[in-house]
């Protein structure tokens, strides 16, 4: 097997309950690189928002929050990229803290 | 939720039902492949009229273009002459790839996927035009029908057996990297023949896959050894915009988002439409079978001209 230097991409539906953050409704799934992290998909919906003041964003996959980058999701999770990933996201409650998580 | 592991594998559909299935799409497609098959003759057999052409160093008339260049080089580039050319007999090699993977049975492209391989194995049955080979790629590459095996029916219902649309990557690379040497050892078993020998990879995928630049590199490598390749898209996607909550769309609204770092060095986002980087230069989206033979027969009409007159 040869080693691929292939940066993986998985197909992402994001959705909210919150009536205030919705997206428009033809956004439709987007194709994302899987090293791709809360703070980075925070910047992802902020900008398909066009919020003047960023709304912080927390990621929740398959009801878990995410932690990890998407890949680490997906890996642990025994996940195949192939797979559109239903992504929910909420406002972070508290500001996000810039030390890793458990 | 689904998970896989590496020795996941769909079910193999049974013989019988496989057969079924196989005559339910032959019937279904049989007047479209009349249509395909009469495009195709057109295309593929190469005109009766001799045209003058190429660049000789004798000859019948003065290739005008040759002129200034031979003047310039001090008369040293000579072959300023065009003779007529007759057209050989053509045969052809023909690879039908079929995508395998999961996102094909996520997105239902699977059925669109076996009607477009009933009629494009049908029409080229028809055509009796060479050798028609089928593989089916995702995390690897496998043979379902080689080269060398005429293409009846039964081979069509033991191709369907073969996919089982669960394969847990795409790697098209890969594909088109094992596709090449095929048409290699394909070209060398063919090599008695006194035919001119054409070689077409038409690829049957959803159209999602990764690292652009690494396959345009291969596209261009195959283009070189004369293998036409044709990307068709299968986007059976539903035009109504009410499923707002489905997570069905079409590849031409599909998005890209990536982080890339600007001039300063600072990471920003990026968005882009799926297909403004897609990298095959021959493709065409499907969404109707209706719609087929005539796009079909629209890309291979445009690489022959351009191959034939760039003289190669
Ligand atoms: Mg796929």
């Amino acid at each position: 097997m040869e080693t691929s230097t292939t940066t993986a991409k998985v197909k992402i539906h994001l959705t909210t309950r919150s009536e205030d953050i919705q997206l428009p409704v033809e956004t439709g799934p987007i194709l994302v690189p899987t090293e791709l992290r809360r703070y980075q998909l925070s910047t992802l919906v902020n900008t398909l928002l066009e919020t003047v003041q960023p709304v912080p964003l927390e990621f929740l996959v398959n009801g878990q929050f995410l932690r990890t980058s998407l890949d680490e999701y997906l890996t642990q999770n025994g996940i195949s990229a192939e797979t559109t990933l239903n992504v929910e996201y909420v406002k972070a409650l508290i500001p996000p803290l810039h030390v890793a998580s458990y | 939720n689904t998970h896989l592991s590496p020795e996941d594998v769909g079910v193999e559909l049974p013989l019988e039902d496989a057969q079924r299935l196989w005559a339910k799409h032959e019937d279904s497609t049989r007047n479209l492949a009349l249509v395909l098959t009469e495009h195709l003759r057109l295309i593929l057999h190469p005109t009766q009229a001799t045209r003058m052409r190429g660049d000789f160093r004798t000859g019948k008339r003065l290739n005008i273009k040759r002129i200034i260049p031979y003047i310039a080089s001090s008369y040293k580039r000579d072959k300023i002459w065009m003779r007529r050319s007759v057209p050989t007999k053509r045969s052809y090699q023909v690879m039908l790839a079929i995508d395998d993977s999961k996102s094909m049975a996520e997105s239902d492209s699977q059925e669109l996927a076996f009607m477009t391989l009933a009629l494009i194995a049908k029409s080229m049955s028809m055509l009796e035009v060479g050798e028609l080979s089928v593989v089916g790629f995702g995390e690897q590459v496998k043979v379902a029908h080689d080269f060398s095996t005429p293409f009846t029916s039964d081979a069509g219902s033991r191709i369907l057996q073969q996919f089982t649309f669960s394969q847990s990557k795409t790697n098209v690379q890969r594909l088109l990297t094992e596709s090449i040497e095929m048409f290699r050892a394909a070209r060398l078993k063919a090599a008695g023949s006194a035919s001119d020998l054409w070689q077409l990879q038409l690829i049957i995928s959803d159209g999602i896959c990764e690292d652009h630049p690494a396959i345009r590199q291969l596209i261009r490598q195959a283009h070189e050894e004369r293998i036409m390749v044709v990307f068709i898209v299968v986007d059976p996607a539903t035009l109504s915009p009410g499923v707002a909550s489905g997570t069905k769309q079409s590849i031409l609204d599909l998005q890209t988002a990536e982080f890339v770092k600007d001039a300063m060095g600072e990471m920003q986002l990026k968005m882009n439409k799926y297909l403004d980087t897609f990298p095959f230069r021959y493709y065409l989206i499907v969404r109707d079978l209706q719609d087929l033979p005539g796009v079909l027969a629209g890309a291979l009409r445009q690489w022959f001209s351009e191959t034939v007159d760039s003289g190669t």
